[in-house]
């Protein structure tokens, strides 16, 4: 869909900051950006202002070599000083990995990055490159190009497929400010399940396994949105499946993953249960120990869900089927197309609790605060001595909806992009023990003054 | 002709001949014009640096009732999610509201690209009016309109009489300069043609009224630093106005009518102090910056002694500096011996080595981000200060070479930009901030408060040194026995 005519404050950047992205979460990777100077720095900037303070990477920031490309190379071409670029930056810049990344400018004027890039291919270097100009789209699609091209043009082409191994991706470094957090859980999850996972951005990740992800017998996206490309390309490439999943928070949506994942796999059924039982005995027993608070102060709220597609649909149904909320407006701010749309708005209409939020798809803040006041005025009778109003209310969104809590006389807690106002290292809210994390946060903001 | 009368704004490569990389040792900069690389493609290796589109987003989004429109990819711009938390701040500090930046994107597309983004900027322009009802509109060409032929200004004269708001066109390809300073140039040049009317002599003359003067400050510096020149100046009988980043775009015009300008960062205002002078006889003074202790006493005293106050001003800065040096006194033995490096825009990395000497910092070396002429005077004050075999790099970012520099001056404590001070943590060296405005950097509160701080991180550096034995730089360990400057080309031949 691109029938806007702007988009107000995007909560993304373009394809290129995704691909930035992506590329500096790698293990040991080094950008190398095909662009005009003030690229990276850009994306610099948004990650320090929307990533919950999480900037750089090994190779990130302004540490990323690129051929800052000015009006002699729009005039004459890119691809020479690309080249001398490349060839002096092996003398100085030590990575694992080096992926050229584009622009929209170096596309526009049409350089051929794949003749500077094939020949080192040729030699054995670890390198590939990615068309990622930010006309193509927001950094989901950066995301998307990047893991593509890894598929097409960097991982090992097996016909042998190892039964227990799986690739997992669907969530976008930095872009998901809560990305490592998530990963880790579900990781944490389908190894408990006997699994080998390649996670591509973790710790226990590395470039030789990269390599090796030909060899998966499954890949699960944990996004029904972003990430699709990359599971067609592995698919064409390498020949293994996908499986795509809404992001999984907390104990129904993540007992229901682990069985759609034990079905793809034809894992032993009872090894899945045993595994769902223990977690979810394990999440309510520590719960248990909130029930007072819970219900003493009082902690049910109606709710407002600001977000892309991955955390709106994934809160809402948490907090819905879970918690035991009451969301009464959901805000999408992807870029969707009209099915994409419809497919969402399905999903949030058949929620176990039997509730059904008004759905919103806008990519503006603003349009979504308007109808959700709106519809917070519609439920605001005007007067009377008895009144029922939506409150107690609580805002999940990103930093720019504070202004709509401050309206509504609502909590509010950052979780989508930009997070502006928290700082973000290991957390998450995926899985079990992501669930209990989201209970802890909500609850704490409420009761902060006490 | 007036470069207002243009379009755009030159580049300042061009109109100042300034450059972008260079290494070298202080003595051999003071003093000369330092024709220091070939502009545009001055290195065979480079990292990546920043575009005029981001410090001038610093000022746009900052102006009150304003929107900015960005014409070109998706993501231009969205740097404005860390800008906004100094426009919430700056917002709540002037005038107890907190307000987030109003930014939007025409996010050009594929098709976008093909078929000219002309129509779809003209849409934009007349949506954000309607919804917003601004009083004015930046629109901001980034690289994609540039390299497509959109023509913005046309576009912009088309739809001015559809809206209500003034339309600021601001030229911000990222492809057309590596001179970030040139943003300063292309926001003036926008306030100059749109927001400036002919002076015509009112019907009343109004009475005047004591001294008013322009001050003009910059995005970097907070409100806190506005109020200590403010105080200053006060103590001298001067009124103050203070433009442009956080100005009303409907007082502008008082820019014109002030009986001085003066400009806290000689690299930030002389397109515009020229243009006030050319056109409407505003005088100005263009010379020293106020961060440290002599420089703050040499800007104060060029503006009394214009007004003919220099008395006053002589008796106000030795009262200033007594009660500084007493407050400084028992913070300085922690200085003494250390040595410091600066590393920041041209001016304010100059202005604040100068400072960290009158501190007691022994200066191990300096990297300035462009040269121009507008320095010279900074750098023959810091040659007087500290010698001229202090190493130099000027540079446009480019931490590599700052890495392979600090690790053969090993500095006890960095003082870098913003998004600039990792590279020295992961070293291990102590660092602080050149750029954060909420804290104080200019006049005498300036330089305690800076004091303050560098002492507080000096007490307990743990964080960077733990950080260091364990955090590593994507550089080869070979890089760092080469010449630092290796891959810069300069005008004589290569540095190798």
């Amino acid at each position: 869909m691109s029938n806007y005519t702007f988009i107000e404050r995007p909560r993304y950047t373009c394809a290129l900051g995704g691909a930035i992205a992506t590329v500096s979460a790698l293990p040991k990777a080094v950008p190398i950006l095909h662009a005009p100077p003030g690229c990276a720095s850009n994306f610099t900037w948004t990650q320090a202002g929307g990533s919950g303070l999480q900037v750089g990477g090994y190779c990130g920031g302004l540490s990323m070599p690129g051929s800052n490309v000015q009006e002699r190379e729009v005039v004459f071409g890119g691809v020479e000083r690309l080249e001398e670029e490349i060839r002096n930056m092996f003398d100085v810049m030590q990575g694992d990995l080096y992926v050229v990344i584009t622009s929209c400018v170096t596309e526009v004027i049409g350089d051929d990055v794949g003749s500077v890039v094939r020949p080192l291919q040729e030699q054995g270097v670890p390198i590939f490159f990615a068309e990622t100009g930010g006309f193509r789209g927001n950094s989901y699609q950066g995301y998307d190009l990047v893991l593509q091209s890894l598929f097409k043009d960097f991982v090992k082409k097996t016909d042998k497929k190892q039964p227990r191994s799986v690739n997992l991706w669907g969530l976008t470094p930095f872009i998901d400010v809560f990305w490592r957090g998530n990963i880790a859980e579900i990781r944490r999850l389908l190894e408990k399940l006997g699994l080998t996972v390649n996670s591509f951005f973790t710790v226990d990740d590395s470039i030789d396994k990269i390599r090796e992800a030909g060899s998966a017998a499954l890949n699960i996206v944990v996004s029904e949105v972003v990430g699709q490309g990359a599971a067609q390309v592995a698919e064409e490439v390498h020949g293994t499946p996908s499986l795509s999943a809404t992001l999984p928070v907390g104990p129904t949506a993540t007992s229901a993953f682990l069985r759609q994942v034990g079905e793809a796999l034809n894992l032993d059924a009872t090894l899945v249960e045993e595994v769902i039982q223990y977690e979810t005995k394990r999440y309510y027993s520590l719960l248990e120990l909130l029930a007072d608070g819970f219900n003493d102060i009082d902690l049910q709220r109606y709710a407002v869900i600001i977000g892309d597609t991955n955390y709106a649909v994934s809160l809402t149904r948490f907090l819905a089927d879970d918690v035991g909320w009451l969301p009464e407006i959901v805000g999408i701010t992807d870029i969707l197309e009209e099915e994409q749309q419809e497919q969402i708005a399905g999903q949030l209409s058949s929620l176990a609790s039997g509730l059904s939020p008004e759905v919103i798809f806008h990519t503006d803040g603003s349009v979504i605060a308007d109808a959700a006041r709106t519809h917070w005025r519609k439920k605001q009778p005007l007067a009377g001595k008895y009144t029922n109003p939506l409150n107690p209310s609580f805002v999940i969104g990103s930093a720019l909806d504070r202004e709509l809590a401050k309206d509504l006389g609502a909590g509010h807690l950052s979780v989508s992009f930009p997070v502006a106002n928290r700082a973000v290292i290991s957390r998450g809210y995926a899985g079990y023990n992501g669930g209990l994390t989201l209970i802890e946060d909500l609850i704490s903001t409420i009761i902060i003054g006490r | 002709m007036s470069y207002f009368e243009l379009k755009e704004p030159p580049r300042r490569e061009d109109r100042l001949k300034a450059c972008i990389a260079h290494g070298a040792a202080l003595g051999e900069v003071a003093g000369r014009g330092l024709q220091c690389c070939q502009p545009g493609n001055e290195r065979t290796f480079t990292q990546n640096s920043i575009c005029l589109l981001l410090p001038a987003l610093g000022t746009m989004n900052s102006i009150p009732n304003s929107v900015v429109l960005m014409h070109g990819g998706l993501g231009c711009g969205s740097s404005s999610h860390c800008g906004n938390a100094a426009v919430r701040g700056g917002n709540n500090q002037r005038w107890g509201v907190v307000k987030d930046g109003r930014w939007l994107s025409t996010g050009l597309t594929e098709s976008d690209v093909i078929s000219g983004g002309e129509p779809k900027l003209a849409q934009a322009i007349i949506e954000a009016d309607r919804r917003y009802r601004p009083a004015v509109i930046f629109i901001v060409a980034s690289c994609v309109p540039g390299i497509i032929g959109d023509d913005v200004e046309s576009v912009v004269e088309q739809t001015q009489s559809e809206v209500v708001a003034k339309l600021l066109p601001v030229h911000c390809e990222g492809f057309k300069t590596k001179i970030w300073a040139t943003s300063y140039d292309a926001i003036y040049h926008a306030i100059g043609r749109n927001l400036l009317t002919d002076n015509e002599k009112p019907a009343i003359e109004k009475e005047k009224t004591g001294i008013t003067v322009n001050l003009m400050n910059v995005s970097s510096m907070g409100r806190v630093d506005e109020l200590e020149l403010e105080r200053l100046l006060n103590e001298l009988g001067i009124s103050v106005n203070i433009f442009p980043v956080f100005a009303d775009p409907d007082g502008m015009q008082r820019m014109t009518e002030a009986d001085l300008s003066i400009s806290t960062c000689p690299t930030h205002d002389d397109y515009m102090l020229t243009y006030l002078k050319e056109k409407y006889q505003v005088p100005f003074i263009i010379r020293h910056m106020p961060i440290g202790i002599e420089n703050t006493g040499k800007w104060l005293q060029d503006v009394a002694d214009f007004f003919g106050l220099g008395e006053q001003a002589r008796a106000l800065i030795a009262r200033e500096e007594a009660d500084l040096a007493a407050a400084l006194a028992p913070l300085k033995p922690m200085f003494k011996g250390k040595k410091a490096f600066s590393s920041a825009g041209e001016f304010r990395a100059l202005s604040t080595a100068i400072l960290l000497a009158e501190l007691g910092f022994e200066i191990a070396g300096i990297r300035a981000f462009h040269h121009d002429e507008f320095a010279e005077v900074e750098y023959e004050k810091l040659v007087r200060l500290v010698g001229k075999d202090l190493p130099l790099n000027i540079a446009n970012c480019q931490p590599f070479e700052e890495a392979n520099l600090l690790r053969k001056l090993k500095p006890d404590i960095f003082l870098g930009h913003m998004n600039g001070n990792s590279t020295a943590a992961k070293l291990g060296i102590s660092t602080h901030v050149i750029y954060n405005s909420g804290l104080h950097y200019i006049g005498y509160k300036g330089a305690y408060e800076l004091a303050r701080r560098l002492y507080r991180q000096l007490r307990n550096p743990r964080f960077n040194t733990n950080l260091s034995q364990h955090a590593v730089l994507p550089y080869k360990e070979s890089w760092y026995q080469q010449n630092p400057f290796k891959y810069i080309k300069t005008a004589g031949g290569d540095n190798e």
